[in-house]
């Protein structure tokens, strides 16, 4: 264990002395800042759309970290030939596998603490969710016609109100955190990636593809598959199943729109199954690498 | 005793670039030992299969045929390499790092107890003369300083056996001078030293016996006293003998 | 070789060839550059893209409507028409029935990764309410911003500022422009002559509104074939006007615009019986005592 960790303490200062890091923690600082100066109709408490920008920033900003300092691990090793040196120790490939995952998983999660504390700070800043309806409003409100009705949200029988969250620190937390397991799927599987292409850079931007494609596709899979004819029913059945779900993780909506939560049950379901999907992965990076023969 | 280093009929193939190409033979049962406390040079023309056989007993590559052993231990075990330094040709450690984080994170990979580490990052830093730039970035090294960086984490958890591959290419005749009175310092001190090199010179200085290899195999074997005394001629013509080659007429 | 001249020399001459093809070349972006002053920079980034984008926030102030639960591209059941956050449109009882039928679009799961999978997606059918509206204005905006010719998104986004959050000037300000960009628009004229009735009583100007998007109307609509003419429209500005004038006493020209409203409303016997209503009491107030 001592070795893993000594491992993951190199790729974690890699991380911090790299600038990538503060580049991506910047704009993303940056550009919600100034969508935050923007004045929207003199109303200083509208906050979701600054919390959505942001979020998708914090998104893409993990992603693109997690995706290029694992892409790179191992491809930099053999490249810059440390490596060499490193087997020549009492090391396992096993331990050089989950060395580099749980280094690149540690970064990205100071990463992710770091751009989730921003987010906390700006959103929590802005306030006023939830705060009742300015009185003005109601006393302005003109009684439509006989045929009018304001909305359709008022009418008996109809749609409830938004619940307003009871604790945003809980559901920014319970994010925050999927969000970190989530990553954890996908380093593992960029690092799979990684002992099969030979280059970092077309190792990553296939995994950007299929990340993406799992994020705004995975859920749907078994519908689209319903309108297709065989074969490519079967196949895009199958991928339904065998894909890592990474949409599961992604609890910005909860965290934008204010909803409770999700209970303890599920969520910690999701972290097995990321845990499991993770471990998986790594096994199989090991398997590639365990025989793999490194040449001087 | 047991042997430091033993190979038994080592062979090594590395498959074809395709099917059509049939596997290339790198290594083709080469047999040697190597007892403790010598320093045992390893010969032969580019292509011989030194580097092969070197990464064999490092676990980089995986033995056809044959085995390999350090201390006894078959060198598939990752443990066979808890008593070994080893010093490639040319690396560039990890740039983003000091030489002193550098030691340390070499150090605790062999579970070296910390205020041990520190006593030998400073013994190791003085040895090397690199006291003075221990918190610079290695990237801000030379490459004479980097060579030596890389030997200071050879010998960071003081090994019974060094294995370096050519440890002075590349380097200045002070920078070679050092690597030499490092090597003698080694013997002194009673450790085993396995190096490949081209500069056979320094071969004769150091080394209490030598295997010149060619084509995978080993052609010759035995101290360099007796070799030399045996071809009646220096090192280097013997080396130039035993690989076969003949110098062109009237030379 | 040997240089032909000083390195300065090279510095020179490249530095003067530098500004003469500035010069030569600054005619020419006059064009580019007016068209880059004419809008704002997305306008100008984005070219024709941005109604692409613009449709896409509009959209998206409807998904905030609806806290987040909103249909994919995937989901089976019809997509909720985008006027759903639109309330500047008189609603039924039925229309809140269809909406809700609409928005049941998630249906059985299909399987155990869909039913996993909907405890981390919103799930629940909610809106907007106590202020919370606030939230879609950036994106209206935004929508404004890339497509000014984009008329609902004016009439939507004055009429929850003027309603829900008592911003009654940013909506007469946003509408206004609204009507700098679209002029020929009834549908703004119509909406500002709500607000300056229903939040400023201002019923002059409320009719005068009204009075000019009636015609606005005509206008536009009057040329198309009758089964393409806005008729929704047309009853509501012929029915608003109609209260209008019933209320300030002018019946004859209630029963006027009641009528109008009755050639375009499709369920017309309401209209016929206000109509007769309007009747009577004027030909009360006609006969002398």
């Amino acid at each position: 264990m001592n070795r893993v960790l000594a491992i993951a303490g190199v790729v974690i200062r890699e991380l911090y002395r790299r600038k990538d890091f503060y580049v991506l923690f910047v704009l993303t600082a940056l550009i919600t800042l100034l969508l935050g100066a923007v004045n929207f109709f003199n109303d200083p408490k509208i906050v979701r759309y600054l919390k959505e920008v942001c979020l998708l920033l914090i998104w893409i900003s993990a992603v693109v970290i997690a995706v290029t300092t694992t892409a790179r691990q191992i491809p930099s090793e053999k490249e810059n030939r440390t490596i060499f040196p490193l087997l020549a120790k009492p090391v396992t490939r096993w331990e050089v596998i989950l060395g580099k995952f749980a280094g690149c998983w540690l970064a990205a999660g100071i990463a992710l603490l770091v751009f989730y504390l921003f987010f906390a700070v700006i959103s929590e800043s802005r306030g006023g969710e939830g705060t009742p309806a300015p009185k003005a409003a109601a006393a302005t409100q003109v009684a439509p016609g006989p045929q009018a009705h304001d909305d359709h949200a008022h009418e008996p029988g109809c749609c409830n109100h938004a619940p307003a969250s009871p604790n945003p620190w809980l559901v920014y937390l319970q994010g925050a955190w999927l969000h970190w397991m989530m990553l954890a799927v996908v380093i593992a599987m960029v690092l799979f990636g990684s002992l099969i292409f030979a280059a970092p850079s077309s190792n990553a931007t296939i995994m950007f593809i299929v990340i993406g494609g799992i994020l705004l596709l995975g859920e749907h899979l078994n519908k689209v598959a319903l309108r297709q004819t065989e074969p490519v029913q079967t196949i895009l059945q199958i991928l339904y199943f065998a894909i890592p779900h990474l949409e599961w993780f992604d609890l910005r909506d909860f965290i934008i729109y204010d909803h409770p939560p999700v209970a303890f049950g599920p969520c910690a379901l999701a972290t097995a199954y990321a845990a499991a999907y993770a471990l998986l992965l790594l096994v199989a990076a090991w398997l590639v690498f365990r025989r793999k023969g490194l040449t001087t | 005793m047991t042997n430091v280093i033993e190979i038994r009929e080592l062979r090594v193939e590395y498959p074809g670039r395709n099917r059509s190409e049939p596997p290339r033979v790198a290594v083709d049962g080469l047999s040697l030992s190597v007892r403790p406390g010598e320093v045992f040079g390893f010969l032969g023309p580019n292509g011989a299969g030194k580097t092969t056989t070197m990464n064999v007993l490092l676990g980089f590559v995986n033995a056809t045929g044959g085995e390999a052993f350090l201390f006894g231990v078959n060198v598939r075990e990752p443990i066979a390499r808890q008593r070994i330094g080893y010093l490639p040709e040319l690396t560039y450690y990890y740039r983003f790092l000091t030489a002193e984080e550098l030691l340390r994170f070499y150090a605790r990979i062999f579970g070296i107890p910390r205020a041990e580490t520190d006593r030998r990052i400073d013994a190791l830093l003085k040895l090397v003369e690199l006291e003075s730039v221990r918190r610079r970035p290695i990237k801000t090294y030379s490459k004479g300083m980097q060579q030596r960086v890389g030997l200071a984490q050879a010998l960071i958890n003081n090994p019974d056996l060094l294995i370096l591959d050519e440890p002075t290419s590349g380097l200045d005749p002070l920078g070679r001078m050092k690597v030499r009175e490092i090597i003698q310092r080694l013997k002194q001190e009673g450790k085993t030293v396995f190096f490949s090199s081209h500069e056979l010179g320094e071969v004769e200085t150091v080394c209490d016996r030598v295997a010149i290899i060619s084509q995978g195999r080993v052609r010759e074997e035995g101290r360099v006293s007796d070799l030399v005394a045996k071809y009646r001629c220096d090192l280097e013509r013997v080396f130039l003998k035993v690989i076969g080659y003949e110098p062109p007429s009237g030379n | 070789m040997k240089p032909v001249a000083s390195p300065w020399a090279w510095l020179a001459l490249l530095a003067t060839a530098v500004f003469s093809i500035g010069c030569t070349l600054h005619p020419r972006t006059a064009a580019w550059r007016e068209r880059a002053a004419s809008g704002s920079i997305l306008q100008v980034v984005l070219g024709e893209g941005r109604r692409l984008f613009a449709n896409h926030f509009f959209v998206r102030a409807d998904v905030y409507f609806h806290s987040g639960y909103y249909p994919s591209i995937f989901d089976q059941a019809q997509k909720p028409a985008p006027t759903a956050i639109s309330g500047t449109h008189e609603r039924s009882q039925d229309h809140a029935q269809e909406h809700e039928r609409q928005m049941a679009f998630l249906g059985p799961p299909r399987d155990w990764i869909e039913r996993f999978g909907r405890h981390f997606r919103v799930t629940e059918h909610t809106h907007l309410a106590h202020g919370e509206e606030r939230e879609m204005m950036p994106w209206l905006r935004l929508s404004a911003e890339l497509d000014p010719q984009r008329v609902e998104t004016y009439t939507v986004a004055a009429y929850w500022l003027r309603t829900r959050l008592g911003k009654v000037a940013e909506a007469r300000d946003f509408l206004r422009e609204g009507l700098r960009n679209n002029p020929d628009s009834y549908e703004i004229l119509f909406e500002l002559g709500r607000l300056y009735f229903e939040n400023d009583h201002d019923v002059v100007r409320a009719r005068n509104l009204w009075e000019l998007a009636l015609r606005r109307w005509s206008e536009r609509e009057g040329r198309k074939q009758p089964g393409e003419q806005d008729l929704f429209s047309l009853e509501q500005i012929a029915v608003r006007l109609a209260r209008l004038e019933e209320t300030e006493g002018n019946l004859a020209r209630a029963i006027q615009l009641l009528e109008l409203a009755r050639r375009a409303s499709p369920a017309p016997a309401a209209l016929d019986a206000q109509i007769a209503e309007l009747r009577a009491k004027l030909s009360e107030t006609s006969t002398p005592r």
